[in-house]
């Protein structure tokens, strides 16, 4: 990614240029993982126009993955539950944001945020310096590049997944790349925690009917994460005894 | 899955996604969140796609359904993430190792 300095004052053509500079390295990445949504809405108990219908509409990698993948598998109210649980993250993104966008006009409040996907979440956050108006070129111009390359790309592995002969084990991509994303969103300790009892959990609740173990290997590796930031803030704390060596626990840290 | 069903589930998963990315910028005028919320957010992702991945890798089949080569990719494909930080050749080092394992067992 090139320095954004040079930009601050530079013109709206100039933001766009940067700002697609940008969204190259993000979106290649993002290619493949579109193409495997495709090549799973191919397989999926979804009718084929509504699975498509989530990259438009949804604009979620990983909750399309999994709304699609899990659909003909569990109850419709397991399916929405598993949906919102892993859209929770977004959460973040909208607080870190919030700031900046209060100095934007009604409509991109409203407009905006649609297109917060990971990627544009990690640009955008890079870029809250700016002016009210190049804040908003910036942020339009990397969501509608990222939304055009999302919208091409899930479509090309619907028209390529029915040609992959069964024996490709292509069913198998969903949790390879959730593997993937696992590993990329622990950047932690409580995080890794977190991942480990939430793994564990659901492989220990895997019976459970409509996989009820999602949500509640979600919900425990969320609690062991929350466990493990008090246990690591008690152990960095200073200590309450002035006697002791204030330096004694930093290394836990 | 019905076509009622799939349309009733895009739709929540639409509204729901776009809330959870609008909510906070709609209503957080002037606030932040406290702090021990913002950072049991940032552990929802890292839960939750753990146990998805072994929710969807043990599938409706069951443990005793599940196989060599699959665990195998499993383990190959988080440790090519872990190391190289690439979707991409996650994908790909998985997706060989399943291959690979498959035809030798």
């Amino acid at each position: 990614m090139t320095t954004t300095s040079e930009l601050e004052t530079g013109p709206q053509g100039r933001i766009d240029r940067q700002a697609l500079a940008d969204v190259v390295p993000l979106a290649i990445p993002a290619i493949p993982f579109g193409f495997v949504v495709g090549l799973a809405a191919t397989e999926s108990a979804m009718p084929q126009w509504i699975a498509w219908l989530t990259a438009p509409l949804v604009f979620a990698g990983a909750a399309q993955l999994a709304m699609i993948t899990l659909a003909g598998t569990a109850t419709l109210w397991a399916v929405i539950t598993a949906v919102l649980v892993i859209n929770t993250r977004h959460l973040m993104y909208s607080a870190a944001l919030a700031p900046t966008f209060r100095s934007q006009p009604r409509w991109m409040r409203w407009f905006g945020p649609f297109f917060m996907v990971d990627q544009v979440f990690a640009l955008a956050s890079l870029q809250t310096h700016r002016s009210p108006a190049e804040f908003r070129r910036y942020f339009l111009t990397t969501a509608l590049a990222f939304y055009a390359v999302w919208n091409a790309v899930v479509p090309l592995g619907m028209l390529v997944g029915p040609i992959v002969p069964d024996s490709w084990r292509l069913d198998y991509a969903p949790p390879i790349m959730f593997a993937g994303l696992t590993l990329f969103a622990i950047k932690r300790v409580p995080a890794a925690v977190a991942a480990i009892v939430g793994g564990f959990v659901s492989l220990a609740t895997v019976d459970l009917q409509d996989r009820l173990g999602i949500v509640v290997g979600a919900l425990a590796g969320v609690g062991a994460g929350a466990v493990a930031e008090w246990i690591i803030d008690r152990r960095s704390a200073p200590p309450a005894d002035p006697a002791a060596d204030p330096s004694s626990d930093e290394a836990v840290t | 899955m019905s076509t009622s069903a799939a349309l009733a589930a895009l739709f929540c998963g639409a509204i729901g996604t776009y809330f959870a990315r609008s909510s906070l910028i709609l209503l957080l005028a002037g606030r932040s969140l406290p702090a021990s919320v913002e950072r049991a957010l940032q552990n929802v992702g890292p839960a939750v796609l753990a146990a998805l991945t072994i929710n969807l890798a043990v599938g409706s089949s069951g443990l005793g359904g599940v196989e060599f080569a699959e665990v195998a990719a499993l383990v190959v494909a988080g440790g090519v993430a872990a190391w190289w930080k690439n979707l991409t050749w996650t994908f790909v080092a998985g997706m060989a190792t399943l291959w690979i394992c498959s035809a030798i067992t």
